[in-house]
């Protein structure tokens, strides 16, 4: 734990930082909606309770739904992140403000106004001190709330300590996990106590920090911003895991070395096939790797038969990409990660499985598929119309989870991929294709003809990738990364540097 | 002047005050007393315009108040409500003073004067100044109420009643307080209770008010001495039971009017304060308005009231 914080002590930093930011501005962005709310509506206690109803309707809407519902509207990264977690928090500070407002002693309002005290003075003097403890407990509640929630902004692209907390599930690493998880916890109950110091100093102090404050964190983004935007970004995104991750380190690698000068964001662990595509579409990333099935099964409508040779379904996919969505598709790498169906080795010779058609005869088998697999047509549902399997237990599980469950039996079969690194780790058996069922899952870059056309070099330099790779190398670097814990970014320079890609400086 | 021209004040589900004219003159202490519910505080509140009246116009020195400024208006009238109401998150100077800040004056100024309050008040600046509400006895929380009403000098003091939660001691005390700074302000007061005692010791004139109906408008002794109706006989009496007012033995015809070198005491001593007097001296007269009371007249006036029991 302590070797995995001390190797990856910047990244850690930063992810630390973009969590402060996000927390920071989301929290002063609920304060300055919800507390003048509440301040205009403690006059009106039935607009006031209605407000509180819709508050409280707001969070029961699971944060993650909200993360997706923003998405068409904002797009992805820091600025939805930021919105949902205004939208949780303005309940909190808002009913714990307007409460403190109606807690207030009817005689004390009356004789503030008999005194013939302005209504900002009354405000100011008189009702805010009064409801500060309430306030206080509010803010505290809402971030405490806040700084843990903003662990979901890494699923869309936002950063932060979640990104840590989704990489350790992802790639079943628990140094990663735990640093997520208790650094976000610390990072809690530090603003937490930070807050109940702050409930203790009078509220012209309060105002002006809060007043800096905001400036700072306001000036420091905007600076930001304006750095990033005097850089030409493009934005490299990959689906989960560590392969996806360590092909886009290679991409910016290869990109850097044609042109310094181009910055390129990665977005690891950037979410599902749809997710990623629409993405894509709408601009919010440049590039993302796919594979020559998943297009054709699941991105160009109408016609689905794939043809299983693998020349041919890169050339149906690159045409029909073309023609659908103007879109560019680059050259295919050589390994294929293709679907299989992987059980233990002792399972392998106690049933005597070898062909996926073997599985027919035992229904009574418990399957964990990914939510990718089990709704494609290349996936279970359409394995399922051919063989009839109709396994009596059928769950969705995460990846990483689903080769542990095999392994500890929990589960009897999964889906695996062709370059899973746990298939050599738990030595499993993937059972063969015999009756090509599954389409050739070939890897390639994905990005807009637009971006191709004005992008030459990134394509050239993208191109070299053409042909390399076999299916060898990429379940040895994806153990690297899964199992040795190395990081992608490393396996991917060495792989580069080893096979002539790339200059070693 | 304050004047009240035919004022009703209807709530959803009843009325309040009916038809009600009244005027209270300037630099009088009047004290406006009724059982609770019976408008009395509705009738006060209208004078710095917490409430409105449904119908009929409230004057202030002839001038309708709703022309008035509502802020500027409510400056210039003080303010003392039921358990003191002090701002419980400023010190016992902040809340004393906050009409003077709200109208600018510096630190200093506002401290000498709120001093040179709490001193007539019988509290001690020194001590006090700093102390928080919470740490403040309920006479003196109700003495820097007082304080609080009087700072900016306003031409009338409206007290909701002020004392109703205060111990025996701790009342009388604070009534003559009042009665002190009345006769050194020469301010309008004007004094809600609902208790007929406070009100006979403290009123210049008083206004009984029932069911939001005024009954009877005078000095304690015109009242004492001609109840109009039975309302307030029934009111008065109730009272009388506990205490009996020298007022009530005038009223009852004892006394005669001649020149003697006699004490003079006033129509709302005590009977009971009157036998002080006789334990001390069998032979004591006493000049009540001119009238002489002979310690015969106490013994026949308490014989009277056996009979009429």
């Amino acid at each position: 734990m302590i070797n995995y914080l001390n190797e990856n002590s910047n990244e850690i930093i930063s992810a630390l930082w973009q969590h402060i930011q996000t927390s920071l501005l989301a929290m002063m962005i609920t304060m300055l909606i919800a507390i003048p709310l509440a301040i205009i509506l403690m006059d009106h206690p039935g607009i006031g309770k209605g407000v509180l109803q819709v508050a409280g309707m707001i969070q029961t809407i699971p944060s993650l739904a909200i993360l997706g519902i923003l998405i068409p509207f904002v797009g992805i990264g820091k600025v939805p992140a930021i919105i949902a977690l205004v939208m949780y928090a303005i309940m909190p500070v808002f009913q714990n403000t307007y409460s403190g407002f109606q807690e207030i002693d009817p005689l004390l309002n009356e004789a503030a106004d008999a005194f013939g005290l302005s209504r900002r003075f009354k405000l100011f003097k008189i009702q805010l001190p009064l409801a500060m403890p309430m306030i206080i407990s509010g803010i505290r509640i809402a971030a405490v709330m806040i700084i843990g929630t903003a662990t979901l902004a890494a699923l869309i692209g936002g950063g932060g300590l979640g990104t840590y907390i989704i990489l350790g599930i992802q790639t079943n690493d628990n140094n990663a996990l735990l640093t997520g998880a208790l650094l976000s916890a610390a990072l809690a109950l530090i603003a937490s106590f930070l807050i109940d110091l702050l409930s203790k100093v009078s509220i012209k102090k309060l105002l002006l920090g809060l007043a800096t404050l905001m400036i700072l964190v306001g000036g420091f983004t905007s600076y930001q911003v304006w750095r990033e935007n005097d850089k030409e970004t493009i934005t490299i995104a990959g689906k989960m895991g560590s392969e996806p991750e360590i092909l886009i380190n290679m991409y910016k690698d290869l990109i850097n070395q044609e042109d310094p000068d181009i910055k390129v964001e990665l977005k690891n662990n950037f979410g599902g096939t749809t997710f990623l595509f629409r993405a894509l579409q709408k601009g919010n990333i440049d590039i993302y790797p796919e594979f020559t099935g998943t297009v054709l099964e699941s991105l160009i409508s109408g016609n689905s038969t794939v043809n299983h040779d693998k020349e041919a379904a890169y050339r149906d996919a690159k045409k029909d990409l073309g023609i659908e969505y103007k879109m560019t598709y680059l050259k295919p790498m050589s390994y294929q990660n293709g679907y299989g169906l992987a059980v233990t080795k002792e399972t392998a010779q106690r049933y005597g499985l070898k062909n996926i058609a073997d599985l027919i005869k035992h229904p009574q088998f418990r399957a964990a598929f990914d939510a990718d697999f089990l709704k494609q047509s290349d996936g279970y549902a359409g394995l399922n119309q051919k063989y009839h399997f109709n396994f009596a237990d059928v769950k969705v599980m995460e990846p990483s989870l689903r080769y542990e469950a095999v392994n500890n039996g929990h589960v009897d079969v999964t889906n695996s991929y062709t370059t899973d690194a746990q298939i050599k780790k738990y030595g499993l058996v993937v059972l063969k294709d015999a009756d090509s069922f599954f389409p050739p899952y070939q890897g390639a870059p994905l990005m807009k003809t637009s971006f191709a056309t004005k992008y030459p070099k990134i394509v050239k330099s993208l191109n070299k990738l053409a042909n390399k790779i076999s299916t060898k190398d990429m379940q040895e670097m994806n153990y690297e990364v899964t199992v040795k814990h190395k990081s992608a970014a490393v396996v991917a320079r060495e792989y580069l540097i080893k096979h002539g890609l790339l200059k070693d400086n | 002047m304050i004047r009240f021209n035919d004022i009703t004040k209807r709530y959803a589900d009843n009325l309040a005050l009916k038809n009600l004219n009244l005027t209270i003159e300037s630099g009088e202490l009047f004290v406006l007393v009724g059982p609770s519910g019976s408008g009395k505080t509705t009738l006060l509140k209208m004078i710095n315009r917490l409430n409105d009246p449904s119908q009929g116009t409230v004057e202030i020195d002839g001038v309708d108040i709703r022309q008035m400024d509502i802020q500027k208006s409510r400056q210039n009238i003080g303010y003392v409500l039921q358990d003191s109401a002090l701002f419980p998150n400023m010190t016992v100077a902040q809340n004393a003073a906050i009409q003077l800040e709200a109208q600018g004056w510096d630190l200093d100024k506002r401290t000498a004067r709120v001093s040179e309050l709490m001193k007539l008040v019988g509290l001690n600046p020194d001590i006090c100044l700093h102390k928080m509400p919470s740490e403040l006895s309920g006479g003196e929380a109700q003495r820097i109420g007082i304080v609080r009403a009087l700072c900016s000098s306003p031409d009338i003091v409206l007290m909701d009643e002020p004392f109703s939660a205060l111990d025996p001691i701790s009342k009388r005390q604070l009534q003559d307080l009042v009665l002190k700074l009345h006769k050194e302000l020469g301010t309008t007061f004007v004094f809600v209770t609902h208790d007929m005692q406070e009100a006979i010791k403290i009123a210049d004139r008083m206004a009984i008010i029932h069911n939001g109906q005024l009954q009877q408008v005078g000095t304690t002794r015109e009242i004492l001495a001609n109840p109009e109706n039975e309302f307030v006989k029934k009111f008065f009496e109730d009272d009388h039971e506990q205490a009996h007012f020298l007022g009530s033995v005038l009223a009852k015809g004892f006394g005669e009017v001649y020149t003697v070198d006699a004490e003079v005491m006033q129509t709302t001593d005590t009977i009971f304060q009157w036998a002080d007097r006789i334990k001390l001296d069998s032979e004591k007269l006493i000049n009540v308005e001119g009238h002489i009371l002979t310690s015969e007249d106490l013994v026949v006036y308490l014989a009277s009231l056996k009979e009429v029991e």
